[in-house]
């Protein structure tokens, strides 16, 4: 027997993006992404990330409102001595032209964000390693909206953690990760005179070491190579693959997590758009009938055509082993590249008018894509520059090419091809 | 007043190290982070009754990144620190802060989330909320540490003799590289080292237990020649770490501090004393292990 009425979830959790440019905000705000955090030109973590001007900030907030999206802005950076000076003026400037939140870790900077702009809501960012419910809510009674939990906390602590707290819990499902706690790895600082903490992370964690044992009289053994044949040259390393939560959705949602986060301030439009596309097409399907909920496997497929590295879990559902580090040689992912992007669309004479982001040409298997996950294949025929003169190829960086296409496309739709 | 705290690996060693120190620096694993020693609750006590019958203090190690189990955990440790008459606790997570505030218990502590306290502010936040004191970062230069100590509300610890550890992680990472490469050993001795690519004689010691596997730069420190700037500029709480300099060692090392500390509130402190200092410290360093200032040395612009 069924029941007359279908479950539905109404408070779907946040599908929060990252936006290192303009345009990439606009782009994750497009491919359906609830929220989006940027940095701005200081106390961040990013520091070759792009960063927003005010200008740029009160831009993305504009787009953002349209589309009801909110936009945080990641604050970050373990200060030191002299580092938070004109702090005060840059939160308050902030909340005034309408940012949503600050992601903070150093209390340091939340006390002047508190004190110096009020009514801007503070969110204690993953760096300051939250693991438990009583961390939380030792964070809510300072005031804090919410709080990103550490990488290293397991679904099963969530559930824990979301019944002892009602302050807002944010969880990272997708992109890379630190291999350390974030916060607590000095490796550049005391390898590259970079401070890992102050947005200058040289990945030091992804290099190969060397791995030997010494006794007391200071007598080096090398342990690399495994095995007295020392037929296994591998090299010791700490790296970790990256995390894909897609197919944990529904513990996510049930688990009461708010915003489901995804890393990346550095990447493509091409990963972003990707990324935020796949994950909004999953909450929406589980939260709209959560009890004939099924997965899609395209959705895996497709966030496989902008991987990195390896996907996992991460520490959702276990410590991580030896399958969740890279090791051996790297394989060559990601298989597609981004080549271009829809300007125009006429419908009388199904041509669309192209941005060049990659060299194509005729003869190319390519793939379009676009929010709301529409998706068609098809071969590279016709094509024409600006001029509409006919072309067989597109070599210049950014030039405007026109095709036709096999079914429609719309503005901000994307093509790719397999490499 | 310089107060030495120094770490402690058994009751054999605390007995002569209170001759030393004015502190104890103890705890077990569950809570606290990269100790010598992990010891038990009877003998925890035992060694605050020790160090309280010679007129010392203790401060018990409760620096962990907590997970759920272990703040549920916590309380039940808290009270028998309590209880016991710890003199002080490191505490690195604000759930513990939280915890204490609910239940009313009254323990000092010092806050230490290790390289997060770089600033004197940051210590004054925590200070507001009841921190009697705080563990400054390994990160830090001279200009920072003496700006540190003169705008922090409360006293800040420095780590004068000692590891630094650099990176935390909660995964198993040798023992998932032994498993990778089909080598049945554990990731736990301590005599394990990394070398940096292109950097042979780097020897970063890395080991694992259970918050994870734990990494240290690759010379350790002695500010056995900086001591006086340290005493001028009011930075008095000097913490010896001897996770890697065993037994007596690590007391005749112990012994050497106490002696800098007579002469520098006597007005005695000379060169050719930090000198014979320094060269006494090289004595009882662990051989093939090195020593340097670390941060102490650097130009806070080259390390932003």
């Amino acid at each position: 027997m069924t029941t007359l009425t279908k479950r539905v979830i109404t408070k779907k959790p946040e599908v929060l993006a990252p936006a290192g440019t303009l345009e990439k905000l606009k782009t994750a705000i497009r491919y359906g992404a609830d929220a989006v955090f940027i940095g701005g030109n200081a106390y961040g973590l990013r520091s070759r990330a792009g960063n927003f001007t005010y200008e740029e900030m009160a831009e993305g907030v504009a787009f953002a409102r349209e589309y009801h999206a909110k936009v945080y802005v990641a604050a970050n950076m373990v200060a030191h001595e002299g580092d938070t000076a004109g702090a005060g003026d840059f939160f308050r400037t902030l909340r005034d032209i309408g940012i949503d939140a600050v992601i903070v870790s150093d209390p340091a900077l939340i006390e002047i964000c508190a004190m110096e702009a009020e009514g801007l809501p503070i969110h204690l960012s993953t760096q300051a390693s939250a693991t438990n419910y009583e961390t939380l809510n030792f964070w809510k009674s300072e005031g804090l909206e919410r709080v990103v939990l550490a990488r290293e906390v397991s679904m099963e602590e969530i559930k824990e953690i979301r019944q002892k707290t009602d302050v807002e819990i944010e969880a990272f499902i997708h992109g890379a990760m630190c291999i350390s706690y974030s916060g607590r790895c000095t490796l550049s600082n005391h390898m590259a005179d970079r401070d890992a903490n102050r947005g200058g992370c040289t990945q030091s964690c992804r290099w190969k070491y060397g791995l030997f044992e010494m006794d007391e009289a200071a007598e080096r053994t090398s342990l690399l190579g495994g095995g007295e044949s020392g037929e296994i040259e591998e090299a010791f390393s700490m790296s970790a693959v990256d995390m894909a939560m897609i197919r944990h959705i529904p513990e996510l949602v049930e688990n009461g997590v708010d915003s489901l986060k995804i890393e990346g301030r550095m990447k493509s439009i091409h990963y972003v758009s990707t990324v935020a596309n796949v994950y909004r097409q999953a909450i929406d399907a589980y939260c709209n009938d959560p009890d004939n909920y099924v997965f899609n496997e395209e959705w895996e497929d497709e966030l496989w055509k902008v991987a990195q590295r390896e996907l996992s879990s991460g520490f959702y559902y276990g410590i991580p082993s030896e399958e969740e580090q890279l090791f051996g040689k790297p394989r060559k992912i990601p298989a597609y590249s981004f080549i271009g992007q829809v300007l125009a669309y006429d419908e009388k004479t199904k041509i669309a008018t192209i941005q060049q982001r990659n060299v194509f040409g005729q003869g190319d298997a390519i793939e379009f894509y676009g929010p709301g996950f529409t998706h068609f294949e098809q071969t590279i025929e016709e094509m024409w520059n600006e001029d509409d003169e006919p072309i067989d190829r597109a070599p210049n960086a950014m030039m405007t090419v026109k095709l036709r296409v096999l079914q429609p496309v719309r503005p901000y739709d994307m093509m790719r091809k397999q490499r | 007043m310089i107060e030495l705290i120094a770490t402690a690996e058994s009751m054999g060693q605390a007995e002569k190290l209170l001759e030393n120190v004015d502190t104890l620096y103890i705890g077990e694993d569950e809570f606290g982070l990269r100790l010598p020693f992990s010891f038990s609750r009877d003998e925890q006590k035992e060694m605050i009754g020790l160090a309280h019958d010679a007129g010392r203090k203790v401060t018990v190690a409760l620096n962990a990144l907590l997970h759920n189990d272990r703040i549920q955990a916590v309380l039940p440790y808290l009270e028998f620190l309590a209880e016991a008459g710890a003199d002080a606790v490191t505490i690195g997570d604000p759930g513990v802060i939280h915890l204490m505030a609910q239940h009313g218990i009254h323990l000092p502590y010092l806050y230490d989330a290790q390289t997060m306290v770089t600033s004197a502010s940051q210590v004054n936040f925590w200070a507001k909320r009841g921190a009697v004191g705080a563990v400054l970062a390994r990160e830090l230069t001279k200009e920072e540490l003496l700006q540190i100590g003169r705008k922090a509300e409360v006293p800040v610890e420095v780590l004068v003799y000692g590891a630094t550890c650099i990176h935390q992680s909660k995964r198993p990472l040798v023992q998932n590289y032994f498993n990778y490469v089909g080598e049945g050993a554990s990731g736990q001795e301590r005599t394990l080292f990394l070398s940096e690519p292109k950097k042979e004689d780097t020897h970063y010691s890395i080991y694992e237990d259970r918050n994870g596997t734990h990494i240290f730069a690759t010379n350790d420190v002695s500010l056995a020649g900086q001591l006086d700037v340290l005493n001028e500029g009011g930075l008095l709480k000097w913490k010896l770490d001897g996770l890697f300099t065993k037994g007596d060692a690590f007391v005749r090392i112990a012994e050497q501090f106490n002696e800098a500390k007579k002469l520098l509130e006597a007005g005695q402190w000379t060169m050719d004393a930090a000198a014979r200092l320094q060269k006494e410290i090289q004595l009882h360093h662990p051989v093939g292990r090195s020593l340097d200032e670390g941060f102490f040395v650097k130009n806070p612009e080259d390390i932003a």
